[in-house]
């Protein structure tokens, strides 16, 4: 267990991973997805698609709130953007499926340079209302051109076939999902590593002396943006592949807030946080539909719980504690543990 | 002529509404920097006691009146003290999830407590038919109308006038300077919370007679929203005039233009005002720029 | 669910005769699943469509079950969100191993999951949400109990057509799948009658304030409003009317058909029409249906039954029917087929259902008026 940070070099600060421990986490991990597909029945296989799917959008956000310091509340813009930015190619065009997962990032940075432009002299809580605006204001805009999006009847998606490779069974699916996983993390440590992530933690950390160090607040502003938006979009479109059917209401407002949520229960600005807040948010309602069930079939049977009411006012209150209780949220909660562990029995 | 009187006449009413929440919004802005995204949950929350009370009274409006003003000042009260005070020093996106965790669970709340569907208020003189020369409206709505001039006037008087008044906007601009010149914080928070349940409830139990009760209502907050950013966050006289605007302009747009616009029109407003005036008509102008 | 999965692996170890049977069905039980909104509002329609669900159920299983064995329902809560409707349906289908669904919610949710239901191939009713796009084309394994949205709309429009000649029309409809099948309806009617339409308007879903619309109606003269909302909008819409002191005739349709709706307008709803495959339940049939319901079901739930109990009975009567006639061989295949081509099935509350052959009922519809005294419909002579 770490006991200290001791980099002496720059390549060894830029480097993704210096330990021994940690890489074979990784390998497990990677083992992990490899062997699921084999392992899992369907549901559980189904719903650790989702989870992989929600942890893509969730790092996407995470490099605009988590690492830059912007709160955006348009996370359902962009993803619904996404969806309908790879369904119309590919569906109603007949285009090829990488040709779409590419335009349904670069739909949403091209929309998130609109929002962002006139975000970028505001801050904090000004940001997140104009996100939020312009959250409402795609969605009513797929509405409002049926002829290219089908209003509010939707799109179906098909299975893609990506460099000949059919994806058409729920292990196949899995299967680029981790995929894009996988690559969208290696892609967000990258940035983290480079250049621009060290602007963008500066932004976060004290804008104002960012701006002294020479680093140009709106440039890079508007980077973390495209960036952001380009992930998430890319998340819609998984999401519209996984559900095989593209409208805005797959995409309710809640998303936006389950992804803030998701952000703050894994902890604000780790990868690791973000999809360790995906694997939350979408195994909680599983977690409390079985405890429900197991107090006994009268659960199930009698119309009178109000099972779904009840699992809001949970979720409500799992965000809310962990706001009061623990800000840092479960990344927060490892690092206090390697803390006691490689301080106990002292206490500091 | 008489068309555009009606609309005029409609967008009125639903801009009071509006106006009301809009100022909920502005008094707790101006008073802790904070946004209660659950202010629109609170309101709904208390047209549902007014319900209940009118149910349990046989619609006595007085009762009903009194009663639900008395619930939603303890309320939102209880609401300050057990889950926004202890949080008062953790940085704004923290403060702001949680009133949107709290928006959630009263929302999910309200469904378990009472039930899904739409109901009538059952208080006759709210529903009742008024005849002002030519343009009928509700008795609820004439009494938003003027329950938000009430409003106005009072927090003009009061912001101008009264020691506490003067505290809350010492509170605003500076807690730190104003708790050293003995203002006691937590008493203005407490008023603010307290004046923005008022008003916000009185606006949510109001719309529900004149229109509908249903567990949608919540979705008041989200629409009043573009009349605080349009009047100014810390301006609660100019989130009132935001409201009004906002209603009319919503009407004018449904009836002349295209419905659909209608809903959207809010949003669009929002975005433009921050682009040109992000502290809004009547706000303080702060460096919020860089 | 754990205990669902054991027994069915057990039963089907253990039962090797049944092993021509398809999944959910042990020698004792039969198991049937359905996806529904149980809470929130639409959970109005959601639960009471559950109990005609049960209701059938314990009618059947006190007469002996299908071949000798229950039959049991697992319900699962969308809250109406497609998502979760899809999810569901995988567990169901997947997890929990039904051997047929009863319901697969509402009308966008069953479209979005057809692709799953194609893939599966299990016997599936949908008696909420009848859209052309689950019948046209057929599915093998997907029936739908009811009738076309364009269909209702096209016989009311006619009806009010003849008994309000030269009116001009107001059309509000909703800007989804529901309110393009309405304005599809008015078309076939405007080609059968002379229907002028002052003024045409649609509204994006969750819309409360309807203040600028009914003003436009009013301000057109309409004489014949076609309300196209299914539970809030249709309130607001005559409350407004109300408010402007108009009254033209209101048509509305079977989403919103229940007696809330009528209580929370209030006597401004004396008169509307509406149009329906289902008995109102102050009918004869409608109050036989309540005293069968009174049978196995406690008083709670007898209060919550409105049409949507009817139309789960029914479906649900087709299904246990089809399932009885494949009793010996209980597997898809016989079901699907005897679905299709079984005989009519005779509940009281609707025209005797069957499929002949397809994979819709195409029931007749009935149009009513609603009387604010009592609130309930009556059918119009």
């Amino acid at each position: 267990m770490r006991s200290g940070f001791y980099k002496q070099t720059l390549a060894e600060h830029l480097a993704l991973t210096d330990s021994w421990t940690q890489r074979a986490w990784i390998v497990l991990a990677l083992a992990g997805l490899a062997t699921a597909p084999f392992v899992l029945d369907t549901y559980l296989l189904t719903l650790v698609t989702l989870m992989m799917i929600t942890a893509v959008g969730g790092i996407g956000l995470n490099i605009l709130t988590g690492w830059t310091g912007l709160i955006s509340l348009g996370q359902t813009g962009f993803m619904v953007l996404g969806a309908y930015g790879y369904a119309i190619p590919v569906e109603s065009w007949g285009w090829d499926p990488l040709a779409g997962f590419l335009l349904a990032g670069l739909v949403p940075a091209a929309a998130s340079v609109l929002v962002g432009i006139p975000s970028l002299r505001l801050t904090g809580l000004y940001l997140a209302i104009t996100t939020l605006a312009s959250a409402f204001i795609v969605v009513h805009l797929v509405l409002e051109f049926p002829g290219l999006t089908n209003g509010a009847s939707g799109i179906f998606v098909n299975r893609p076939t990506v460099l000949g490779w059919t994806v058409f069974t729920d292990q196949d699916l899995f299967a680029l999902v981790a995929i894009f996983l996988v690559l969208t993390i290696l892609g967000a440590l990258n940035l983290r590593r480079s250049r621009i992530g060290r602007a963008w933690f500066a932004i976060r950390d004290k804008d104002d002396a960012a701006r002294v160090m020479g680093v140009d607040l709106r440039t890079y502003k508007l980077y973390a943006f495209v960036a952001s938006s380009f992930v998430v979009g890319i998340s819609g479109a998984l999401y519209g592949i996984f559900l095989s059917f593209v409208t805005v209401d797959g995409f309710p407002f809640l998303l936006s807030i389950e992804a803030l949520a998701m952000l703050i229960v894994g902890g604000m600005g780790s990868i690791a946080g973000a999809v360790l807040g995906a694997v939350f948010l979408v195994g909680l309602p599983e977690v409390v539909s079985m405890v429900f069930s197991a107090f006994g079939d009268s659960a199930r049977a009698l119309l009178s719980t109000g099972a779904h009411e009840v699992k809001g006012v949970l979720y409500g209150l799992v965000i809310i504690g962990f706001l009061r209780l623990q800000p840092e949220g479960l990344m927060g909660l490892w690092r206090d543990a390697q803390r006691v562990w490689t301080l106990w029995p002292l206490r500091y | 002529m008489n068309y555009l009187i009606e609309l005029l006449v409609s967008g009125l009413a639903v801009g009071a509404v509006y106006g009301l929440i809009a100022m909920s919004f502005a008094i707790i802005f101006k008073a802790t920097g904070l946004l209660n995204f659950a202010q629109g949950e609170m309101g709904m929350i208390t047209a549902y006691v007014a319900f209940s009370i009118a149910s349990a009274t046989d619609g006595n409006p007085w009762l009903t009146a009194a009663g639900a003003i008395v619930f939603s000042v303890l309320f939102a009260l209880a609401v300050e003290r057990i889950v926004i005070r202890p949080m008062v020093d953790e940085p704004i996106l923290a403060r702001i999830m949680t009133t949107i965790g709290l928006a959630v669970i009263f929302r999910s709340g309200t469904m378990l407590v009472w039930d899904a569907l739409p109901h009538d208020m059952g208080l006759a003189a709210g529903s009742a038919l008024v005849d002002l020369g030519g343009v009928r409206v509700r008795g609820a709505q004439i009494g938003v109308v003027v329950t938000l001039a009430v409003a106005v006037a009072a927090m003009l008087a009061f912001f101008r006038y009264s020691r506490f008044g003067i505290a809350m906007r010492a509170v605003a601009s500076d807690d730190a300077t104003a708790r050293l010149m003995g203002v006691k914080t937590a008493r203005v928070q407490q008023a603010a919370w307290g004046a923005a349940a008022v008003m916000s409830g009185i606006a949510g139990a109001l719309f529900a007679i004149a229109w509908e009760l249903s567990p949608s209502l919540y979705a008041l907050g989200l629409k009043s929203f573009p009349a605080t950013i349009l009047g100014g966050l810390d301006s609660v006289v100019g989130s009132a005039f935001g409201g009004v605007v906002i209603g009319i302009v919503e009407n004018l747009v449904g009836g002349y233009l295209s419905p659909g616009l209608k809903e959207v029109a809010g949003f669009v407003i929002i975005i433009a005002i921050l682009m040109v005036r992000p502290y809004g008509l009547f706000g303080e102008k702060r460096i919020e720029r860089l | 669910m754990k205990s669902w999965k054991g027994a069915a692996l057990l039963a089907a170890a253990l039962a090797m005769p049944a092993m021509a049977a398809d999944q959910g069905v042990t020698d004792t039980e039969i198991l049937l699943g359905e996806v529904e909104p149980l809470t929130g509002p639409p959970g109005l329609l959601g639960i009471a469509h559950n109990l005609g669900v049960r209701l059938a159920i314990a009618e059947v299983n006190a007469e002996g079950g299908v071949g000798g064995r229950t039959l049991k329902l697992v319900a699962e809560d969308d809250g109406y969100v497609t998502s979760r409707t899809i999810q569901s349906l995988r567990k169901l289908i997947g997890v929990d191993k039904v051997f047929a669904l009863t319901a697969v919610s509402g009308s966008g949710q069953a479209v979005a999951s057809i692709p799953v239901l194609k893939q599966s191939g299990i016997p599936t009713m949908i008696p909420i949400g009848p859209l052309p796009p689950l019948y046209e084309p057929p599915m093998e394994n997907v029936f739908v109990v009811g009738q076309s949205y364009t269909e209702g709309m096209r016989q009311l429009a006619l009806f009010l057509a003849d008994k309000h000649p030269g009116a001009k029309w107001g059309v509000i409809t909703q800007d989804d799948d529901y309110g393009a099948a309405l304005r599809e309806g008015i078309e076939q009617a405007k080609g059968e009658a002379e229907i002028e339409v002052a003024f045409e308007t649609r509204y994006a879903r969750g819309q409360k304030d309807f203040s600028s619309e009914m003003l436009r109606v009013k301000d057109a003269g309409v004489e014949v409003l076609v309300a196209g909302g299914i539970i809030s909008e249709n309130i607001a819409m005559v409350k407004e009317a109300e408010k402007l002191g108009i009254t033209p005739a209101i048509a509305t349709f079977w989403p919103g058909r229940v007696p809330e709706v009528l209580k929370a307008i209030g006597p401004a709803s004396d008169g509307i029409y509406a149009v329906d495959y289902v008995a109102p339940l102050q009918s004869d049939a409608g109050q036989a249906f309540l005293e069968l319901a009174r049978k196995h079901l406690s008083e709670d739930e007898v209060a919550r039954v409105n049409r949507y109990t009817m139309t789960g009975y029914t479906s649900t009567r087709l299904l246990i029917a089809a399932m009885q006639s494949c009793a010996e061989d209980l597997t898809w295949a016989c079901t699907n087929k005897a679905l299709a081509e079984g005989p009519a099935i005779e509940t009281g509350v609707m025209a005797p259902a069957a499929f002949a052959g397809g994979r819709f009922t195409n029931s007749p519809v009935t149009i009513m008026q609603a009387d604010y005294e009592t609130l309930s419909y009556a059918p119009v002579d």
